[in-house]
């Protein structure tokens, strides 16, 4: 039974189809309207059904006003570290500190080599995140003199200007599921995000992650706190009867959450579908509730943290 | 001298804050401006990523095009400081989807003046043709241009980010004036549905849309300025063999001219355009108890299947769609307009029927229709270990079966030994017992699956394909389709067809059952000389080499081809296309009708050869 204590943020995970792009902004709209914290967006580059993720983010990011906006997440090997610093960077400082770094070390590598890029294997990505990692906050740190230097395995840089400054401390959240991979988000990264779909017993699987982060972290000197655990749960539906996980009457969604967040420490959950019933059900019948329980469980009054 | 006017933002200005940017670009675009350049310095350290503040500014503005130089990329993998250029080229095409033609990024579509520049600068600029963008600090420096422009002519029309994406060799601005309002181009909002054909991806350059037989005169007048482009006629945009897209060349897309009239009721006389879809005809004739043979999907637009021949459906009962053409009205290479009928230019009325494309633009075409009450509509689905003697059974039933049954087989790739059948069947009768027994040998041809039989209307079956919406056809890639004509299905055929199934070259195989009325028009009276064969034959596969050397080796079972559904381009495929007698009276009509052979695009006929076969 683990609870972190983040503040809980609930958002959405939005699928950034190029044939509805229409509907794929106004959902965005939808969650900035209803006070969603989050809007995400996957990140298939080599999918032709889809759009350009970075310049969705961005168009839709001025296209709201109060939502927070994250790649869901962000395909590293055709994403290289300091063109995604700099976008990033500029993106935050544009939104009015509106952006977090969701990150991926790649995955369907047949669908990046035929887009030109580098066709590593899952322990070589690792490594080459890590490094992306390294570049990508040290370009952000503008308070160092001098320029970047990186000589790494993977990426190299030989004195690269600083900046632009982010207007916030934009948080790195790392998709990951493997040992490895889980290893680097407890040492370095600001949050974890999986999908629910993709863990192997689903929500069962969490305790054991959560516990592979945890070591890492302080292994690294950090505390477990410091990687916030986040989920995206691409199923869910609004219905009369239970029928799992954020699948059933919007009071069985809110002790689901609740029971996320103060059993498994799972504090932001993104939810799938691209619908606009599921965003304002959520933001409306859910969330509310859901902070006030979490709220009541941790012993504090009034909003959580 | 009209001119275009625009700004330029600095991204790298200490003082440019994101409020900024915005208010300076709204401001520009309410002052009536042309463009919103902005200019990056990377590696800057407030220098904000001058493609994410494109695309953000985009977002916060309305329509004013947004100017920014093209990223630098590279593909080394180890240099984490610039971007692929797939990713960059893709970020390019999303924008545009999301906000419209707005961007525009090449540097040379824009010319930069001084700051201070004054009315005599920028007039003496202007006169590159593009854009002049002058740097500005603040609203008061908007407010100083906007004072200068009120003085000058303006640039009116298409955007400049629009004319960023003209390609070359095209006369955009000499467009006629009765064609430009409808007329499309790369950069306009309306060019991703005219795109795509049906099974082909495009990027034409320049698609008229004519509405009038004078305006398909006009638009035929700019094609003979352009025939080093290719050029595209386009009714339904449904052809395989017709390339009614292309990249970079011209499309002259007469689906505007749809009308459906009828002419004569007593002798059944019906009247109708050329971008009619045969799914709006047969709902037009319906209502008079009416039909017109077509092919077998209600989509394809009339133009191009009434010059080609209409293997369909109801043909062994009705004939071809070109046997019940009277009349047909075009406009010639050269703008003519003319009528061909058996009394007016019999010539051409003959080679209209079987070789259109080459011949002219229709406009109109007049038919007699046939009285077709309610039909048979059959559609089986078999599963089959033995696929030969199903083919040679079908070919058997198909052949004999009484004129009122016209009776279509798809297969494609077995899988585990098994083929997947498909009949789709009218039976032109309305008793159920007739249609029933006409059809019942067929279910004989494997296990049956599916089967759907249903007593209804011409017209309900040419209402099952799907109406192409504003966003257009779909298709992507280029077809690869052999056709061929089989004057018997034998034995030998069906062993080698299912050799070539079983091969996995061909993923999709047709038979139509041809004979019945077909016959009984005498071959030298239409361009289309087929008369005699039982079925017509197409195979679709994915590798034009490699279906063609495997089709090259069945050439002994056939003879001829139908020119619809052929994608080869050998030039052998004109042969089998037309008998030698035909092709030479064609060559002879053709040097009469488009010496300078401007209808090149489908089984051209080129006037300039020689025949060589001669009789």
């Amino acid at each position: 039974m683990t609870d972190y204590g983040h503040d809980l943020l609930f958002g959405l995970f939005v699928t950034p189809s190029a044939r509805d792009a229409q509907h794929v902004l106004d959902v965005a709209a939808t969650a900035d309207r209803t006070g969603l914290d989050l809007v995400t967006f996957q990140d298939h580059p080599y999918q032709p059904a889809f759009l350009d993720t970075w310049t969705l983010l961005s168009y839709a990011a001025a296209r709201t006003e109060r939502v927070r906006l994250a790649g869901n997440v962000l395909s590293l090997p055709l994403r290289p570290p300091a063109v995604l610093a700099r976008a990033a960077a500029s993106l935050d400082v544009l939104s009015g500190g509106r952006f977090e770094l969701g990150i991926g070390a790649g995955a369907f590598w047949d669908g990046i080599a035929a887009m030109g890029g580098r066709r590593l294997t899952a322990s070589q990505g690792v490594d080459a995140l890590r490094e992306a990692v390294t570049i990508i906050r040290d370009l952000w740190d503008t308070d160092t003199r001098g320029g970047v230097r990186h000589e790494g395995r993977y990426y190299t840089m030989a004195g690269a200007k600083r900046g632009p400054k982010p207007a916030h401390d934009i948080q790195i959240w790392v998709g990951s599921y493997k040992p490895r991979m889980l290893a680097l988000t407890g040492a370095v990264g600001d949050g974890w995000l999986p999908t629910v779909e993709y863990l192997p017993d689903g929500v069962a699987s969490l305790p054991e992650l959560n516990a592979r982060i945890d070591e890492a972290a302080v292994a690294a000197g950090r505390q477990p706190a410091e990687v916030r655990r986040l989920l995206n749960v691409m199923n869910v539906r609004f219905s009369p009867t239970s029928r799992g996980l954020l699948s059933g009457p919007p009071q069985q969604w809110v002790e689901q959450l609740a029971d996320l967040a103060l059993s498994h420490g799972v504090t932001a959950v993104l939810v799938g579908g691209d619908d606009h019933t599921i965003a304002e059900r959520y933001a409306a019948e859910v969330t509310p509730a859901v902070r006030e329980l979490v709220a009541r469980e941790r012993g504090v009054t009034g909003p959580a943290r | 001298m009209a001119i275009e006017w625009g700004i330029v933002l600095d991204l790298a200005g200490a003082d440019r804050d994101p409020d900024t940017l915005v208010n300076l670009a709204r401001q520009a675009e309410s002052a009536g401006l042309d463009l919103v350049v902005l200019r990056g310095a990377p590696e800057h350290l407030h220098g904000l990523d001058p493609w994410t503040t494109a695309v953000w500014l985009a977002g916060r503005t309305k329509h004013i095009p947004i100017g920014v130089a093209p990223a630098a990329t590279s593909s080394d993998p180890a240099d984490p400081g610039q971007a692929y250029p797939s990713v960059v080229a893709k970020a390019h095409q999303s924008l545009d989807v999301l906000a419209g033609t707005r961007l525009v990024t090449a540097e040379s579509a824009w010319v930069e003046a001084a700051p201070d520049a004054g009315a005599g600068q920028i007039r003496r600029l202007a006169e590159a043709g593009v854009p002049v963008v002058v740097p500005v600090r603040s609203g008061d420096d908007i407010d100083r241009l906007a004072a200068l422009m009120a003085g000058e002519d303006r640039g009116s029309g298409r955007s400049a980010a629009v004319r960023a994406r003209r390609r070359e060799g095209i006369d955009y601005d000499g467009v006629p004036a009765s064609l430009a309002d409808v007329a499309i181009e790369p950069g306009d909002p309306a060019y991703r549905g005219v795109t795509s054909t049906y099974l082909r991806g495009g990027a034409p350059g320049l698609v008229l849309r004519p509405r009038t037989p004078a305006e398909v005169a006009d638009a035929l007048a700019f094609a003979r300025r352009h025939t080093h482009l290719p050029l595209g006629l386009r009714s339904g945009g449904h052809g395989i063999s017709g390339r009614s897209t292309n990249d970079g060349g011209l499309v002259i897309d007469v689906g505007a001219l749809n009308g459906i009239e009828v002419l004569d009721e007593r002798r059944r006389l019906v009247r109708i355009g050329p971008g009619a879809t045969w799914k709006q005809v047969a709902a037009a004739l319906d209502p008079y108890g009416w039909a017109l043979g077509s092919g077998d999907y209600g989509g394809v637009g009339v133009g191009g299947l009434a010059t080609a021949g209409g293997i369909g459906l109801l043909s062994r009962k009705h004939g071809l769609t070109i046997d019940r053409l009277r009349a047909v009205e075009l406009v010639l290479a050269d703008g003519t307009q003319v009528r061909a009928s058996k009394e007016d230019n019999p010539d051409l009325f003959w080679a209209v029927r079987g070789a259109g494309a080459n011949f002219g633009v229709a406009t109109a075409f007049e038919f007699e229709v046939s009285e077709v009450g309610k039909v048979g509509w059959a559609q089986l689905v078999l599963v089959s270990g033995d696929l030969e003697k199903s083919l040679r059974r079908y070919g058997e039933l198909a052949s004999a079966a009484p004129r009122d049954t016209t009776v279509f087989l798809v297969t494609g790739r077995p899988r585990q030994g098994q083929s997947v059948i498909q009949l789709y069947a009218i039976v032109d009768h309305e008793d159920p017992d007739v249609i029933v027994e006409r059809l019942t040998p067929f279910t004989e041809l494997g296990a049956l699956a599916q089967q759907q039989v249903a007593l209804t209307s011409y017209k309900d079956v040419m209402a099952l394909a799907a109406d192409v919406g504003p966003d257009g056809h779909h298709g992507m890639g280029e077809p690869v389709s052999r056709s061929a004509f089989l004057p018997a299905l034998t034995q030998d055929f069906a062993r080698d067809a299912a050799r070539l199934l079983r091969s996995g070259l061909v993923y999709f195989f047709e038979l139509r059952g041809m004979g019945g009325a077909i016959a009984d028009t005498p071959a030298d009276e239409t361009a289309f000389a087929h008369r005699t064969p039982a079925f017509q034959v197409t195979a679709m596969g994915s590798d034009q080499a490699g279906l063609n050397a495997a089709w090259d080796r069945l050439a002994g079972h056939f003879d001829g081809l139908y020119l619809s559904f052929d994608t080869d381009l050998r030039p052998q495929r004109l042969h089998d296309a037309f008998p030698p007698e035909v092709l030479s009276r064609l060559r002879e009509l053709k040097r009469r009708y488009d010496p300078g052979n401007l209808f090149r695009d489908n089984f051209n006929i080129d006037p300039r050869m020689i025949e060589e076969h001669t009789r």
